[in-house]
Protein backbone atom coordinates (compact mmCIF):
# COMPACT_ATOMS: atom_id res chain seq x y z
CA UNK A 1 0.00 0.00 0.00
CA UNK A 2 3.07 2.18 1.09
CA UNK A 3 4.98 1.10 -1.85
CA UNK A 4 1.60 1.85 -4.65
CA UNK A 5 1.42 5.44 -2.62
CA UNK A 6 4.77 6.52 -3.00
CA UNK A 7 5.20 5.29 -6.67
CA UNK A 8 1.88 7.69 -7.14
CA UNK A 9 3.75 10.96 -5.89
CA UNK A 10 6.89 10.09 -7.60
CA UNK A 11 4.77 9.80 -10.80
CA UNK A 12 2.78 13.58 -10.01
CA UNK A 13 6.71 14.94 -9.17
CA UNK A 14 7.64 13.61 -12.64
CA UNK A 15 4.43 15.00 -14.72
CA UNK A 16 5.14 18.27 -12.84
CA UNK A 17 8.91 18.91 -13.53
CA UNK A 18 7.68 17.75 -17.70
CA UNK A 19 5.44 20.23 -17.38
CA UNK A 20 8.04 23.19 -15.68
CA UNK A 21 10.91 22.14 -17.95
CA UNK A 22 8.93 22.20 -21.42
CA UNK A 23 7.93 25.65 -22.90
CA UNK A 24 3.84 25.58 -23.69
CA UNK A 25 4.72 25.90 -27.32
CA UNK A 26 6.16 22.78 -27.90
CA UNK A 27 3.17 20.83 -27.59
CA UNK A 28 2.29 22.50 -30.96
CA UNK A 29 4.15 20.77 -34.09
CA UNK A 30 5.46 23.72 -36.88
CA UNK A 31 5.01 23.17 -40.14
CA UNK A 32 6.83 25.09 -42.84
CA UNK A 33 5.79 24.39 -46.71
CA UNK A 34 6.94 25.91 -49.84
CA UNK A 35 5.07 26.80 -52.24
CA UNK A 36 4.93 29.17 -55.40
CA UNK A 37 1.71 30.52 -55.58
CA UNK A 38 2.05 32.13 -59.24
CA UNK A 39 3.45 33.14 -62.04
CA UNK A 40 3.48 36.65 -63.16
CA UNK A 41 2.79 38.04 -66.50
CA UNK A 42 2.61 41.06 -67.96
CA UNK A 43 1.58 42.71 -71.26
CA UNK A 44 2.49 45.50 -72.48
CA UNK A 45 3.18 48.02 -75.82
CA UNK A 46 6.25 48.38 -77.49
CA UNK A 47 7.65 51.51 -79.31
CA UNK A 48 8.16 54.17 -76.70
CA UNK A 49 4.83 53.92 -74.81
CA UNK A 50 5.27 51.01 -72.72
CA UNK A 51 1.09 51.27 -72.09
CA UNK A 52 -0.38 48.11 -70.55
CA UNK A 53 -2.29 45.74 -72.87
CA UNK A 54 -5.38 45.86 -70.84
CA UNK A 55 -8.15 43.12 -71.14
CA UNK A 56 -6.36 41.34 -73.44
CA UNK A 57 -6.83 37.41 -73.74
CA UNK A 58 -4.43 35.23 -72.76
CA UNK A 59 -3.55 31.53 -73.24
CA UNK A 60 -1.25 30.02 -70.66
CA UNK A 61 0.46 26.32 -72.86
CA UNK A 62 1.82 24.07 -70.15
CA UNK A 63 5.22 22.09 -71.77
CA UNK A 64 6.45 18.83 -70.39
CA UNK A 65 8.59 16.78 -72.51
CA UNK A 66 8.40 18.87 -75.97
CA UNK A 67 4.54 18.49 -75.43
CA UNK A 68 2.53 21.19 -75.24
CA UNK A 69 -0.91 21.63 -73.97
CA UNK A 70 -3.13 24.35 -73.48
CA UNK A 71 -3.30 24.46 -69.71
CA UNK A 72 -5.04 27.74 -68.61
CA UNK A 73 -7.08 31.07 -70.42
CA UNK A 74 -8.04 34.05 -68.75
CA UNK A 75 -7.99 38.26 -69.37
CA UNK A 76 -5.36 40.24 -68.50
CA UNK A 77 -6.07 43.54 -65.75
CA UNK A 78 -6.58 47.01 -66.31
CA UNK A 79 -2.48 47.18 -65.76
CA UNK A 80 -2.13 44.49 -68.62
CA UNK A 81 -1.20 41.67 -65.57
CA UNK A 82 -2.34 37.81 -65.40
CA UNK A 83 -1.73 35.52 -62.68
CA UNK A 84 -1.10 32.02 -62.99
CA UNK A 85 -0.68 28.95 -60.99
CA UNK A 86 2.29 26.05 -62.14
CA UNK A 87 1.11 23.35 -62.17
CA UNK A 88 3.24 20.29 -60.15
CA UNK A 89 5.65 19.00 -62.42
CA UNK A 90 5.75 21.27 -65.62
CA UNK A 91 8.63 23.92 -65.32
CA UNK A 92 7.95 25.39 -68.91
CA UNK A 93 5.36 27.81 -70.31
CA UNK A 94 4.28 29.56 -72.92
CA UNK A 95 2.08 32.73 -73.20
CA UNK A 96 0.50 34.44 -75.49
CA UNK A 97 -1.55 37.79 -75.19
CA UNK A 98 -3.50 38.29 -77.50
CA UNK A 99 -6.13 41.83 -78.34
CA UNK A 100 -7.70 42.87 -81.62
CA UNK A 101 -5.15 42.28 -83.66
CA UNK A 102 -1.94 42.52 -81.40
CA UNK A 103 -0.34 39.02 -80.34
CA UNK A 104 2.63 38.66 -78.57
CA UNK A 105 4.08 35.75 -76.83
CA UNK A 106 7.09 34.63 -74.21
CA UNK A 107 7.95 31.04 -72.58
CA UNK A 108 8.49 30.87 -69.15
CA UNK A 109 11.06 28.58 -67.54
CA UNK A 110 10.98 28.05 -63.89
CA UNK A 111 14.05 25.91 -63.90
CA UNK A 112 15.64 28.90 -64.69
CA UNK A 113 15.00 30.75 -61.58
CA UNK A 114 11.45 32.60 -61.10
CA UNK A 115 12.73 36.15 -61.40
CA UNK A 116 13.97 37.96 -64.29
CA UNK A 117 18.03 38.67 -64.56
CA UNK A 118 19.19 41.84 -64.72
CA UNK A 119 19.97 41.44 -68.40
CA UNK A 120 16.18 40.75 -69.19
CA UNK A 121 15.06 43.50 -67.22
CA UNK A 122 17.54 46.06 -69.25
CA UNK A 123 16.31 44.42 -72.51
CA UNK A 124 12.37 45.00 -71.73
CA UNK A 125 13.48 48.50 -71.06
CA UNK A 126 15.00 48.98 -74.45
CA UNK A 127 12.05 47.18 -76.41
CA UNK A 128 9.70 50.29 -73.98
CA UNK A 129 11.83 52.81 -75.06
CA UNK A 130 11.68 55.12 -78.29
CA UNK A 131 13.95 53.56 -80.90
CA UNK A 132 16.09 56.14 -81.84
CA UNK A 133 19.16 54.03 -83.81
CA UNK A 134 16.17 52.19 -85.21
CA UNK A 135 14.36 55.51 -86.73
CA UNK A 136 18.07 56.61 -88.07
CA UNK A 137 17.94 53.20 -89.61
CA UNK A 138 14.62 53.47 -91.04
CA UNK A 139 15.72 56.69 -92.92
CA UNK A 140 18.66 55.29 -94.14
CA UNK A 141 16.80 52.58 -95.98
CA UNK A 142 14.63 55.12 -97.33
CA UNK A 143 17.32 57.18 -98.52
CA UNK A 144 18.61 54.59 -100.59
CA UNK A 145 15.39 53.25 -101.85
CA UNK A 146 14.72 56.88 -103.25
CA UNK A 147 18.01 56.45 -105.15
CA UNK A 148 17.05 52.95 -106.07
CA UNK A 149 14.11 53.88 -107.27
CA UNK A 150 15.39 57.48 -108.75
CA UNK A 151 17.68 55.39 -110.80
CA UNK A 152 14.96 52.93 -112.16
CA UNK A 153 12.49 55.51 -113.01
CA UNK A 154 14.88 57.73 -114.55
CA UNK A 155 16.36 54.60 -117.12
CA UNK A 156 12.54 53.86 -117.50
CA UNK A 157 11.97 57.54 -119.02
CA UNK A 158 15.57 57.39 -121.13
CA UNK A 159 14.09 54.09 -122.77
CA UNK A 160 10.93 55.92 -123.86
CA UNK A 161 12.79 59.09 -125.11
CA UNK A 162 15.04 57.18 -127.16
CA UNK A 163 12.35 55.00 -128.47
CA UNK A 164 10.37 58.42 -129.55
CA UNK B 1 -3.44 49.39 -83.03
CA UNK B 2 -4.19 48.46 -86.93
CA UNK B 3 -1.17 46.38 -87.50
CA UNK B 4 -2.00 42.55 -87.32
CA UNK B 5 0.42 40.34 -85.71
CA UNK B 6 1.99 37.57 -87.32
CA UNK B 7 -0.60 34.01 -86.22
CA UNK B 8 -3.68 36.08 -85.93
CA UNK B 9 -4.94 35.12 -88.96
CA UNK B 10 -5.84 32.15 -91.25
CA UNK B 11 -3.67 31.50 -93.78
CA UNK B 12 -5.53 32.11 -97.20
CA UNK B 13 -6.62 35.82 -95.61
CA UNK B 14 -2.95 37.02 -95.26
CA UNK B 15 -1.63 35.13 -98.75
CA UNK B 16 -5.22 37.11 -100.06
CA UNK B 17 -3.41 40.36 -98.53
CA UNK B 18 -0.01 39.78 -100.22
CA UNK B 19 -1.62 38.91 -103.16
CA UNK B 20 -3.81 42.13 -103.52
CA UNK B 21 -0.84 43.92 -102.37
CA UNK B 22 1.20 42.44 -105.36
CA UNK B 23 -1.31 43.65 -107.96
CA UNK B 24 -2.08 46.95 -106.31
CA UNK B 25 2.34 47.41 -105.83
CA UNK B 26 2.88 46.72 -109.75
CA UNK B 27 0.19 48.80 -110.64
CA UNK B 28 1.16 51.69 -109.04
CA UNK B 29 5.06 51.26 -109.43
CA UNK B 30 4.69 51.39 -113.29
CA UNK B 31 2.71 54.90 -112.57
CA UNK B 32 5.52 56.24 -110.97
CA UNK B 33 8.09 58.90 -112.14
CA UNK B 34 11.11 60.47 -111.57
CA UNK B 35 10.21 63.68 -109.83
CA UNK B 36 7.40 61.68 -107.70
CA UNK B 37 10.17 59.73 -106.15
CA UNK B 38 11.29 63.13 -103.63
CA UNK B 39 8.15 63.09 -102.40
CA UNK B 40 7.47 59.80 -102.36
CA UNK B 41 10.05 59.23 -99.78
CA UNK B 42 9.38 62.38 -97.80
CA UNK B 43 5.36 61.23 -96.91
CA UNK B 44 6.77 57.66 -96.63
CA UNK B 45 9.46 59.15 -93.78
CA UNK B 46 6.67 60.94 -92.15
CA UNK B 47 4.09 57.87 -92.33
CA UNK B 48 7.09 55.47 -90.56
CA UNK B 49 7.92 57.70 -88.23
CA UNK B 50 4.24 58.36 -87.55
CA UNK B 51 3.61 55.17 -85.85
CA UNK B 52 5.54 55.84 -82.63
CA UNK B 53 3.75 58.43 -81.80
CA UNK B 54 1.07 57.23 -79.10
CA UNK B 55 -1.65 58.28 -77.25
CA UNK B 56 -3.17 55.86 -74.32
CA UNK B 57 -6.89 56.08 -74.53
CA UNK B 58 -8.92 53.98 -72.24
CA UNK B 59 -7.55 50.05 -72.04
CA UNK B 60 -5.07 50.39 -75.26
CA UNK B 61 -2.73 52.46 -76.41
CA UNK B 62 -3.17 53.76 -80.61
CA UNK B 63 -1.19 55.60 -82.72
CA UNK B 64 -0.90 57.67 -85.82
CA UNK B 65 -1.56 56.19 -89.11
CA UNK B 66 -1.22 59.04 -91.63
CA UNK B 67 -2.64 56.89 -94.69
CA UNK B 68 -5.54 59.50 -95.60
CA UNK B 69 -2.87 62.10 -95.38
CA UNK B 70 -0.18 59.77 -97.94
CA UNK B 71 -3.13 59.00 -99.93
CA UNK B 72 -4.33 62.73 -100.59
CA UNK B 73 -0.51 63.46 -100.86
CA UNK B 74 0.83 61.16 -103.27
CA UNK B 75 -2.72 59.47 -104.63
CA UNK B 76 -1.82 55.62 -106.30
CA UNK B 77 1.87 55.97 -104.94
CA UNK B 78 0.57 56.21 -101.72
CA UNK B 79 0.21 52.46 -101.74
CA UNK B 80 4.19 51.88 -101.85
CA UNK B 81 4.50 54.44 -99.54
CA UNK B 82 2.14 52.43 -97.02
CA UNK B 83 4.02 49.06 -97.89
CA UNK B 84 7.63 50.60 -97.32
CA UNK B 85 7.08 52.13 -94.03
CA UNK B 86 4.94 49.08 -93.13
CA UNK B 87 8.36 46.83 -94.37
CA UNK B 88 10.24 49.33 -92.34
CA UNK B 89 8.18 49.58 -89.17
CA UNK B 90 8.17 45.46 -89.28
CA UNK B 91 11.34 45.01 -88.74
CA UNK B 92 12.88 48.12 -87.19
CA UNK B 93 10.15 48.28 -84.90
CA UNK B 94 8.74 44.98 -84.32
CA UNK B 95 5.18 46.14 -85.36
CA UNK B 96 2.79 43.70 -86.56
CA UNK B 97 4.01 40.60 -88.19
CA UNK B 98 6.06 39.93 -91.22
CA UNK B 99 3.39 37.60 -92.82
CA UNK B 100 0.81 40.03 -92.22
CA UNK B 101 2.79 42.71 -94.09
CA UNK B 102 0.37 42.05 -97.33
CA UNK B 103 -3.11 42.53 -95.27
CA UNK B 104 -1.64 45.72 -93.36
CA UNK B 105 -0.79 47.21 -96.45
CA UNK B 106 -4.26 46.22 -98.08
CA UNK B 107 -5.53 47.80 -94.33
CA UNK B 108 -4.10 50.62 -94.34
CA UNK B 109 -3.43 51.29 -98.36
CA UNK B 110 -6.96 50.57 -100.03
CA UNK B 111 -8.58 54.03 -97.76
CA UNK B 112 -5.39 55.59 -98.63
CA UNK B 113 -6.68 55.10 -102.04
CA UNK B 114 -10.53 55.93 -101.25
CA UNK B 115 -9.00 59.02 -99.59
CA UNK B 116 -7.63 60.49 -102.69
CA UNK B 117 -10.90 59.52 -104.37
CA UNK B 118 -12.79 61.30 -102.24
CA UNK B 119 -10.15 64.27 -102.30
CA UNK B 120 -10.21 64.42 -106.13
CA UNK B 121 -14.25 64.22 -106.84
CA UNK B 122 -14.44 66.87 -104.22
CA UNK B 123 -11.61 69.26 -105.33
CA UNK B 124 -11.24 68.13 -108.97
CA UNK B 125 -8.25 68.86 -107.92
CA UNK B 126 -8.12 72.08 -109.47
CA UNK B 127 -6.41 73.63 -106.27
CA UNK B 128 -5.41 77.22 -105.93
CA UNK B 129 -4.75 79.71 -102.95
CA UNK B 130 -8.38 81.00 -103.90
CA UNK B 131 -10.04 77.27 -103.15
CA UNK B 132 -7.56 76.58 -100.29
CA UNK B 133 -10.91 76.38 -97.79
CA UNK B 134 -12.61 73.52 -99.99
CA UNK B 135 -9.24 71.54 -100.43
CA UNK B 136 -8.39 71.89 -96.66
CA UNK B 137 -12.07 70.52 -95.67
CA UNK B 138 -11.97 67.39 -98.60
CA UNK B 139 -8.22 67.16 -96.77
CA UNK B 140 -9.69 66.61 -93.49
CA UNK B 141 -12.73 64.84 -94.37
CA UNK B 142 -10.04 62.14 -96.56
CA UNK B 143 -7.70 62.06 -93.72
CA UNK B 144 -10.42 61.21 -91.03
CA UNK B 145 -12.73 58.36 -93.63
CA UNK B 146 -9.19 56.60 -94.12
CA UNK B 147 -8.39 55.88 -90.79
CA UNK B 148 -12.41 54.87 -89.77
CA UNK B 149 -12.01 52.84 -93.51
CA UNK B 150 -8.85 51.38 -91.67
CA UNK B 151 -10.45 50.03 -88.75
CA UNK B 152 -13.30 48.52 -90.90
CA UNK B 153 -11.08 46.68 -92.39
CA UNK B 154 -9.59 45.30 -89.46
CA UNK B 155 -12.72 44.51 -87.60
CA UNK B 156 -13.81 42.58 -90.83
CA UNK B 157 -10.95 40.68 -90.72
CA UNK B 158 -11.11 39.94 -87.66
CA UNK B 159 -14.47 38.55 -87.85
CA UNK B 160 -12.58 35.16 -88.84
CA UNK B 161 -10.67 34.81 -86.03
CA UNK B 162 -14.14 34.65 -83.88
CA UNK B 163 -14.22 38.43 -82.73
CA UNK B 164 -17.32 40.06 -82.79
CA UNK B 165 -18.02 42.59 -85.63
CA UNK B 166 -19.85 45.34 -83.57
CA UNK B 167 -18.02 44.89 -80.71
CA UNK B 168 -14.95 45.19 -82.57
CA UNK B 169 -15.83 47.87 -84.57
CA UNK B 170 -16.90 50.15 -81.35
CA UNK B 171 -13.96 49.53 -79.45
CA UNK B 172 -11.70 50.27 -82.20
CA UNK B 173 -13.51 53.34 -83.24
CA UNK B 174 -13.97 54.40 -79.94
CA UNK B 175 -10.08 54.34 -78.73
CA UNK B 176 -9.48 56.00 -82.00
CA UNK B 177 -11.58 59.14 -81.85
CA UNK B 178 -8.42 61.54 -81.24
CA UNK B 179 -6.01 59.82 -83.63
CA UNK B 180 -9.17 60.46 -86.35
CA UNK B 181 -9.87 63.95 -85.40
CA UNK B 182 -5.81 64.81 -85.19
CA UNK B 183 -5.31 63.51 -88.56
CA UNK B 184 -8.01 65.17 -90.34
CA UNK B 185 -7.30 68.06 -88.78
CA UNK B 186 -3.68 67.72 -89.73
CA UNK B 187 -4.30 67.06 -93.08
CA UNK B 188 -6.77 70.02 -93.81
CA UNK B 189 -4.29 71.81 -92.22
CA UNK B 190 -1.22 70.51 -94.45
CA UNK B 191 -3.54 71.18 -97.45
CA UNK B 192 -4.50 74.52 -96.88
CA UNK B 193 -0.68 75.34 -95.96
CA UNK B 194 0.29 73.66 -99.97
CA UNK B 195 -2.95 74.58 -101.61
CA UNK B 196 -1.54 78.24 -100.59
CA UNK B 197 2.18 78.17 -101.12
CA UNK B 198 2.79 75.58 -103.62
CA UNK B 199 -0.72 74.33 -105.29
CA UNK B 200 0.95 72.82 -108.41
CA UNK B 201 1.86 70.02 -106.22
CA UNK B 202 -1.34 68.80 -106.15
CA UNK B 203 -1.20 68.12 -110.26
CA UNK B 204 -3.10 65.46 -111.67
CA UNK B 205 -1.35 62.14 -110.80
Amino acid sequence: MKATRSLGVLALVLILCMALICPPASAHRVIVRGQVNEIQIRAYFGGGSADPMAYADVEIYAIKNGQEELYKTGETDENGMFYFAPKIGVFEYRAVVEATGHRGEEWVNLTEGAGITEAEQEEAEEEAGLPLAQMIAGFGYLIGLAGIAMILTARKMKKRYENK
Amino acid sequence: MVHISDGVLAEWLWGGGWAVTAIILAYALSKMKTEDVPRLSVITAAVFVASLIHISVGPTSVHFILNGFAGVMLGILAYPCIFVALVLQCFLFGFGGITTIGINTVNMGVPALIAYLIFRTGTGLNIRPETKNRASLFGAIAGGVAVVLALLFLAAELLTTGEEFLETTVLVVSTHIPIIAVEAIFTGVIVGFIATVEPELFGKK
